[in-house]
């Protein structure tokens, strides 16, 4: 392993860390500050995928099941029970975090298509049941499809932009440590070869369960946070399947498994959106469809991945 | 045994054999090429459109428009597998899984473009007409998915067995590097195994087209329920699709019969679930295990 080259690159990370934590001071434009906060979260979000999935080859189509679940404990913590916003949002990551050990446990053994299918199942399976539970059982805990309205929080945009910004910070800083550490070699080893690893004496298992909860952990804050910014969710929104789509889009763009992957492809896919997304409406999916497919056939690793390859770089 | 319950039941089956009749060319494509096409509801609608233009445009009736389905998703699914999905083939799975999902935004989106997103019917003299039997209603359309579910299965049975190509196809499905050795040129297997998944699931969906909603974003739904339909009946295991399909179609039934038709989406995906994790194989336990 090259080590100057990741410290460089840490480095210029902290650095613009830094320097993004300022930004508010100077940009004038709500829109603009808006734009940042949005690209941050997205960058967070992919990076939450990419440390599961990414890393360990273990194609998760449902992480924003937990992404719902931090969005619904806040939610109802808020609402229900009266508890201010940052309790409720460490709540939200902590029982996202304990599901995902529970339905870890069964799932992760699945190898493949059947892992990919079984977290998507989980994730359409939470939406109905949120969707369906009161109607069925005669109370009002979730509210259906009308939706909770969570207590308007009359903070700016700059206040949910220093919630995202120090979250996004420990996501990618959780990347720098798994690259670096021997759980971090351990994901890559059942990426690469899982028997094999099992026999070179690394706990699959134990690692497979920490990288899958700690991902759910920071997706349960991200949707709280983002319950707490719109306001008013319903399960077909916290549990659109279209945010799994964003997720693994943006970190296949930018290179799975890599650091500078989730950061490199989620800014792409934000401001491509936000450009030609306001511009073309009408055409914007089929063009995404259209970068999706040219991306595989073209670039099958990724920006970061195949700039690695071509030019034989060994950094994060 | 009340009538109610008679009458779910049979919906339940009718209900299961059209599942099982949009499956089975998931399955096959999944047991040859391990690929999960996230754009086979996309097939389903294509399948759909083309009966509907025809009645639209020449007044032929959609079980008769049938084979054009057929012919234009095979050639639809031949040269996708060729062109597009075939330059996967070595690389781990998730590439297959993204593309078709990229297949799945451009080919919905780009018939939103070309049809607009109203949602269409097509209405012949059967359309809602009903056999009754002892009280219990039978709607014809659907008994005839029905039969051409079991047909599908038995015919695609009969291809696979009892020709050379099914027999390729099945070396290919097997061991696709030994295959390959044998002689078998696997990149047109996989493309002619491709356009037969996608021909029978055109043909689905136009033998579908005159009691189902016809809109080219109806995609999507028709994809989940194929994935649960293949996982119950066992992944690759061409009769699982039947056998899946029949049983999702009367749990969802009978849930929805005795209490809500919302629930009964939920049971679907906690039986997936559930399912998955203690018996990946399917209920008869045939299916393959990656």
């Amino acid at each position: 392993m090259n080590y100057r080259t990741d410290r460089i690159i840490l480095i210029i990370f902290l650095l613009i860390s830094t320097a993004v934590a300022f930004l508010p001071y100077f940009v004038q434009s709500e829109y603009l500050l808006r734009l940042i906060t949005v690209v941050i979260f997205w960058i967070g979000i992919a990076g939450c995928w990419n440390m599961m999935s990414g890393y360990t080859g273990y194609i998760d189509f449902g992480p924003v099941v937990y992404f719902g679940i931090g969005s619904y404990v806040a939610a109802i913590a808020m609402t229900k029970y009266m508890v201010p916003f940052f309790p409720s949002l460490f709540l939200s990551g902590l029982i996202s975090a304990v599901i995902a050990f529970f339905i870890g446990i069964p799932t992760l053994r699945l190898k493949g298509a059947y892992f990919a299918i079984a977290t998507f199942a989980f994730a359409e399976a939470m939406k109905q049941i949120s969707l369906e539970f009161d109607r069925t059982f005669k109370v009002s805990f979730f509210q259906g499809s009308d939706g909770i309205t969570l207590p308007i929080s009359g903070h700016d945009n700059s206040f949910f932009f220093y919630c995202i910004l120090p979250v996004t910070f420990v996501v990618m800083l959780t990347h720098y440590f798994i690259e670096h550490s021997k759980f971090g070699y351990g994901l890559k080893a059942i990426n690469e070869a899982e028997t094999a690893a099992e026999i070179s004496g690394v706990n699959t298992t134990a690692n497979k369960l920490r990288a899958y909860a700690t991902s759910a952990f920071f997706l349960g804050l991200y949707g709280a946070i983002e319950a707490y910014w719109i306001t008013y969710i319903t399960p077909s929104d916290v549990f659109n399947v279209q945010k799994t789509v964003q997720m693994v889009i943006m970190t296949l763009l930018g290179g799975m498994g890599t650091f500078l992957g989730p950061i490199v492809g989620a800014t792409f896919l934000t401001l491509i959106s936000e450009s030609l997304g306001t511009r073309f409406v009408e055409y914007y999916l089929i063009m995404i469809g259209g970068i999706i497919i040219v991306t595989i056939l073209i670039l099958p690793s990724g920006i970061i991945g195949t700039l690695k390859i071509r030019k034989r770089l060994r950094f994060i | 045994m009340d009538t109610v319950f008679a009458q779910a039941l049979i919906n339940g089956l009718l209900l299961g054999g059209v599942y099982a009749a949009y499956s089975a060319g998931f399955s096959l494509i999944f047991g040859v090429m391990g690929v999960v096409n996230l754009a086979h509801g996309e097939l389903i609608m294509l399948g759909a459109f083309t009966s509907y233009w025809l009645f639209d445009f020449f007044n032929l009736d959609p079980y008769l428009s049938a084979p054009f389905a057929m012919f234009f998703l095979f050639v639809f699914g031949y040269l996708v597998q060729k062109y597009i999905i075939n330059q996967v083939i070595g690389q781990p799975h998730i590439m297959s899984y993204i593309l078709t999902f990229g297949l799945h935004l451009m080919v919905a989106n780009i018939a939103i473009k070309m049809w607009t997103q109203d949602f269409r019917s097509i209405t012949t003299t059967y359309s809602g007409a009903n056999a009754a039997i002892w009280g219990l209603n039978i709607p014809y359309a659907r008994l005839v998915t029905f039969i051409v579910a079991l047909f599908v299965t038995w015919a695609l049975w009969f291809f696979l067995m009892r020709t050379e190509t099914g027999r390729a196809i099945r070396a290919t499905a097997q061991d696709k590097e030994v295959a390959r050795l044998m002689g078998v040129d696997i990149r047109n297997i996989y493309a002619i195994t491709f356009g037969l998944g996608a021909a029978i699931t055109g043909l689905s969906g136009s033998v579908m087209s005159p009691f189902v909603i016809i809109s080219p974003e109806m995609g999507l739904e028709y994809t989940i329920i194929a994935f649960c339909v293949v996982v119950l009946g066992g992944m690759g295991y061409m009769p699982g699709a039947l056998v899946g399909g029949l049983v999702l179609g009367v749990a969802q039934s009978l849930a929805a019969t005795y209490l809500n038709a919302g629930v009964s989406v939920a049971i679907t995906f906690v039986i997936l679930f559930i399912m998955l994790i203690i018996r990946p194989t399917g209920i008869l336990g045939k299916g393959s295990v990656a």
